[in-house]
């Protein structure tokens, strides 16, 4: 029974995900009503509870201790309920409930509210924590579709919009190319190997590694990596991500940066360091930690020097998060050097940028009203005066992305780019200090139009949005940035156990 | 104390008083009293702080007052209300005045080779960050000058500037949060983190109260900044990593990581970073482009700080990190980058300020050249040419303060600063005229006047300096011939300013200083003179641990000349007075008191980090 005990996270998010979908089905409301019992106002905060609520029951299995708990691998190799597991879950449940939370805000201020949109927050949750807790390429699969699938609907939420379908059949044509290319990879590797779970392929293609690897262990290898590359939107397999994220409502933007990358990375990190970890694939010289390395300075570079040229905010964001991507990079390759060090660093930054990304989002979001997105940096000039609040979240956020101490994204990074050094990577590590001054640039710029610019003198007057959830979850990202900043001490301390239990 | 104050004692304090009660252009008497009491009593309190030969008892929290009362100020500020600018003007200037008053204590303690006010707790033992502060004869003065200029600046600044007081008030006080912390940490992250902590407030106030080119000034100042900082702390990351390799824990701490000797390769690397992220801050030629700009275009009360503590962290961030913990790579590169500070910065700096039609941009380039000096007293390593260089580093903040509280005055007045505006404007502001005289005797280096004093012993210092060899002898030559460079840019633009005809009709009804312009600039006057006739009063308190710095400085740059390529290894602790308060190596010198930690592994076997 122990395993129903380490899963129920999961568990209480699928009947949750249940249970909003039959209310949903029964809401009757139509334009025109009583905007109290408008869908966001009857789900979006219920939507938010059951995902908090999953983020502390798998901290409370954490607490427990899911190693002692008798019968805990009974789902192995298909979904391992370990430290590693329950650190993501968290992390995914969080990211999922903050964009809820902006969503109850920022749905009915854009004419979106339909209930679907929270049920399908659930269900692509349930799809991440799938995803982090597989070890077996078939359950990986399981759950990168189910998360893929809610996000793609979540992309195209405002049918209207060319810009949203748009975003959204771009994201699904490249999304399911990804996920071809990993099955495919994935499909070889079993022919290979004669095994679907992680552990076992990485045990039959160590012990047959007396000589160099087959072109064919080589190709799959290439497939998979491939695969990942595109769900993390590592550059040069990025370019869908800009698009997609501007193209989607803003929660839906929040969600796909936040919980989607996160889990993404979780899958590579379990992919890459447990199945190719015991091969000679995962050492420098032969494997896959230069072709990372690659990735990750393409990555940085490429994708700060482009947002710095954004017109948009929305899609400077866009290309920040592809940018965080780099930097998260940069930890994975020290991970075969380093080892759980490197690993911990990795889930940490995931966890701060997780806080900060939702928080900017959020504060975007304060700074639109009445259908129409704050989107180009000429609509938040002088939001400063008129919004202050908005303006100094934002400021607030923006500050912990660039990793400006004493927030939490400076010791995120700080965390990275130590284990970077530990592991001899210096070039990598300079490169990615630097590229940590180029997007100052870009976020600074940010601040510059909110304080220092006035607004056009033709834009229109708007009210500023106010809306308790959104300001609900940018106090709680808010303070979340703050701790992990000021005491990252037991943040670490969490992401280093779950590192070596994983 | 002492019972009896003698008149010698007391004639500083009068004359500031005198200087307080005649100099501005008050209208009843009652208010000159006032000046004169509030330019007299700090400085008969900084006396008796000083003259007080019996140590008092140091008070443990002293520092985190210091930094800490600022920073809960300008939280504070947040949830004051936007409306009422004289409420938040009163709040900031109260806590600057209390931090101000606190730090006199400090006069009360006669610094040795030691580290005084020492305050150290456990942040973050799993990468082993700790909050550790001193203050020592090297950081003595630099404090006192970042207590002492601030609420001045912050006073002059509430004068000229109306709008977005809040905002204003809340970048002073974590400005001075961030600056305080900067001179007293001795954790390499505890610095790092108030190292760019501090170009936040200094964003702001460039870019909202700047002039017409803000936006692009005080992201240019940003940019810089953190180009070097980000190297330094890449660096930083190397040396602990290092470290921890070696021990088996990591350490930030400062007096921990000078035992490191690293190869000379890997030290040069490391030094390069840390130095460009000082050079840059302090500025020094090729990459002092971004200070004019800074200066130009920041706010009267903005350019004060920048110019008066700011780049004294570069210079600071120099001696006590770049050459403390680099001693070799820092000695290897003396000779060029004191040829670079003399004809980069002293030379070059004069020349670029005597052909500016703007009076601001003159001061800014001015400050270059003046900090060229404190960079070749560094450079040359010598006692007296380190002290030179610490003094001038005070000199430079009181003097160029006062050259831009100055230059504020007339901009307030006339909305321009170019030199063919003004001329004889002594005759219609006399008390101006007399204050900007007194100044730019001070920044040309006029005996008497602080600058003398500072230049002086930076040239001694340089010229029978070993580590330069032949050279000391020529950049003392040239940094001497630089003085006569200053001489002739400041007194040209006195004397185009302030006297010939009145040609200008719209200078004729110019005001001459108000009071709070005069309250602004007095303590500083009187402290150039203070300088100028007594340094040894200000070169005592540094003297031992400016001995005690260029001793290790020698010793160190030895060690790393034996050590030569091999690997990083520990030197042995030295000077007990300097290591004290440094962390206990793990599994090898067990804390007093301690169960010794079982084997050479410790901080492996415990993943999770802290409480």
């Amino acid at each position: 029974m122990g395993v129903y005990f380490v899963l129920s996270p999961l568990l209480l998010l699928t009947l949750g995900g249940c249970l909003l979908m039959i209310a949903e089905a029964y809401m009757r409301f139509r334009a025109g009503d009583d905007a109290e019992r408008s869908p966001s106002n009857e789900l979006a905060l219920p939507t938010a509870v059951c995902l908090f609520a999953g983020a502390l029951l798998a901290f409370g299995v954490w607490l427990r201790g899911p190693e002692s708990v008798p019968g805990f691998d009974a789902a192995a190799p298909y979904l391992y309920a370990d430290r590693f597991t329950l650190f993501f879950t968290v992390v995914v449940c969080l990211g999922a409930a903050l964009a809820s939370l902006l969503a109850g805000g920022y749905l009915p201020e854009h004419n979106l509210d339909r209930g679907e949109f929270y049920p399908l927050i659930i269900f692509s949750t349930i799809g991440c924590v799938v995803l982090v807790a597989a070890g077996d390429l078939l359950s990986l699969f399981l759950g990168l579709e189910t998360m893929s699938l809610g996000v793609y609907a979540l992309t195209g939420f405002r049918r209207t919009s060319p810009r949203s379908t748009e975003a959204a059949l771009k994201y699904f044509l490249l999304g399911s190319f990804a996920a071809a290319l990993l099955l495919y990879g994935g499909a070889l590797l079993y022919g290979v190997t004669g095994h679907t779970d992680l552990v076992g392929i990485g045990r039959a293609l160590a012990a047959g590694e007396r000589q160099a690897p087959t072109p064919l262990v080589l190709f799959a290898f290439a497939l998979v990596l491939v695969g990942l590359a595109f769900k993390v939107s590592a550059v040069p397999f990025h370019q869908w991500a800009p698009d997609t994220y501007e193209g989607a409502p803003t929660p839906a933007m929040t969600f796909m940066a936040v919980a989607v990358k996160s889990a993404a990375f979780a899958m590579m990190l379990r992919v890459l360091v447990q199945g190719f970890g015991p091969t000679k694939l995962s050492s420098w010289s032969s494997g896959w930690p230069p072709v990372v390395a690659t990735l990750a300075l393409l990555t940085m570079t490429v994708a700060n020097l482009i947002a710095g040229r954004q017109e948009s905010v929305k899609r400077m964001l866009a290309y920040s998060s592809v940018a965080h991507a780099g930097y998260v990079l940069v930890g994975l390759v020290a991970v075969p050097r380093v080892g759980a060090e490197a690993q911990a660093s990795v889930l940490f930054y995931l966890l701060t940028y997780t806080a900060s990304t939702a928080g900017a989002l959020g504060a975007l979001v304060l700074m639109g009203h009445r259908g129409a997105e704050a989107v180009s940096y000429e609509d938040v000039a002088g939001i400063g005066r008129r919004h202050p609040g908005a303006a100094l979240a934002m400021s607030f956020f923006l500050l912990s992305l660039a990793g400006i101490p004493p927030s939490a994204g400076f010791f995120a990074k700080l965390y990275i780019f130590r284990a970077a050094i530990g592991g001899s990577f210096y070039v990598l590590a300079i490169i990615g200090l630097l590229n940590s001054v180029l997007s100052a640039y870009y976020y600074l710029r940010v601040l510059v139009y909110m304080y220092m610019r006035e607004p056009a003198p033709d834009a229109p007057v708007a009210t500023p949005m106010r809306s308790g959830m959104v300001t609900a979850a940018l106090l709680l990202s808010a303070v979340l940035v703050l701790l992990l900043g000021l005491v990252p001490g037991p943040g670490l301390g969490l992401a280093l156990s779950a590192a070596a239990g994983g | 104390m002492n019972p009896s104050m003698s008149f010698y004692d007391l004639w500083p304090a009068l004359g500031a008083g005198a200087v307080g009660a005649f100099v501005p252009a008050a209208k009843n008497w009652r208010l000159r009293a006032g000046l004169a009491l509030a330019a007299a009593l700090p400085v008969l309190l900084l006396l008796r702080g000083a003259g007080g030969t019996e140590p008092g008892a140091e008070w443990p929290s002293l520092l985190n007052a210091l930094i800490f009362l600022p920073l809960a100020g300008a939280l504070a500020i947040l949830f004051l209300p936007r409306q009422s600018p004289r409420v938040l003007q009163g709040v900031t200037l109260g806590v600057l005045g209390v931090t101000f008053a606190l730090s006199l204590l400090l006069l009360r303690v006669p610094m040795g080779r030691a580290w005084h006010f020492q305050y150290v707790r456990e942040w973050i033992p799993s990468l082993g960050i700790r909050y550790h502060v001193a203050v020592d004869g090297i950081s003595y003065w630099l404090v006192l000058l970042t207590t002492f200029t601030t609420p001045l600046a912050a006073y002059a600044s509430f004068g000229s500037i109306k709008t977005r007081v809040k905002d204003l008030c809340f970048s002073y006080l974590l400005l001075q949060a961030a600056m305080i912390a900067s001179f007293v940490a001795l954790d390499l992250f505890l610095f790092y983190l108030s190292f760019e902590l501090m170009l936040v407030p200094m964003y702001i106030m460039i870019g909202i109260w700047g002039g017409a080119e803000k936006i692009k000034a005080s992201i240019k100042f940003f940019l810089y900044t953190m180009f070097g900082s980000v190297l330094m702390l890449g660096a930083m990351l190397y040396l602990v990593w290092t470290y921890a390799r070696i021990t088996g824990a990591p350490s930030f701490d400062l007096l921990a990581l000078s035992r490191v000797v690293l190869p000379q390769k890997a030290q040069t690397l490391c030094f390069w970073a840390f130095a460009l992220a000082f050079f840059i801050k302090v500025p020094m030629f090729p990459v002092h482009t971004w200070l004019p700009d800074a200066h130009v275009q920041a706010p009267t009360g903005g350019s004060v700080v920048l110019a008066a503590i700011m780049l004294k962290v570069g210079t600071y961030g120099y001696l006590r990190f770049a050459m403390g913990l680099f001693p070799w790579a820092a000695n290897e590169n003396c000779r060029n980058l004191a040829g670079v500070a003399v004809l980069g910065g002293i030379i070059y700096g004069a020349l670029c300020a005597w052909k500016q039609d703007d009076v601001k941009r003159l001061v800014a380039y001015s400050s270059v050249a003046h900090m060229g000096y404190v960079m070749l007293g560094l450079f040359g390593g010598t006692p007296s040419g380190v002290s030179g260089a610490l003094l001038q580093s005070l000199n430079h903040g009181v003097s160029t303060g006062a050259l831009f509280l100055l230059v504020g005055v007339i901009y307030d007045r006339r909305h321009t600063r170019r030199i063919d505006e003004f001329g004889g404007l002594a005759k219609v502001m006399p008390a101006y005229a007399t204050l900007w005289l007194i100044v730019t005797f001070a920044s040309v280096g006029v005996p008497g006047t602080n600058g003398f004093v500072g230049e002086f012993m930076v040239i001694m210092g340089t010229y029978v300096s070993p580590r330069l060899g032949v050279f000391g002898g020529i950049d003392a030559v040239l940094a001497a011939f630089g003085v006569i460079l200053g001489a002739v840019y400041m007194l040209s633009v006195t004397q185009k300013m302030f006297f010939g005809p009145l040609s200008n009709p719209r200078n004729r009804r110019l005001a001459d200083l108000n009071a709070r312009e005069a309250i602004a600039l007095a303590p500083l006057v009187v402290l150039i003179f203070a300088i100028g006739f007594f340094p040894s009063t200000f070169l005592e308190p540094m003297n031992e641990s400016v001995a005690a710095f260029t001793g290790r400085y020698l010793k160190g740059f030895n060690d790393g000349k034996d050590h030569g390529n091999a690997p990083a290894s520990l030197a042995p602790a030295g000077d007990p007075a300097f290591f004290q308060g440094a962390p206990p190596l793990p599994g090898r010198e067990p804390p007093p008191g301690g169960a010794p930690a079982p084997g050479g592994h410790a901080g492996h076997d415990h993943p999770e980090g802290g409480e």
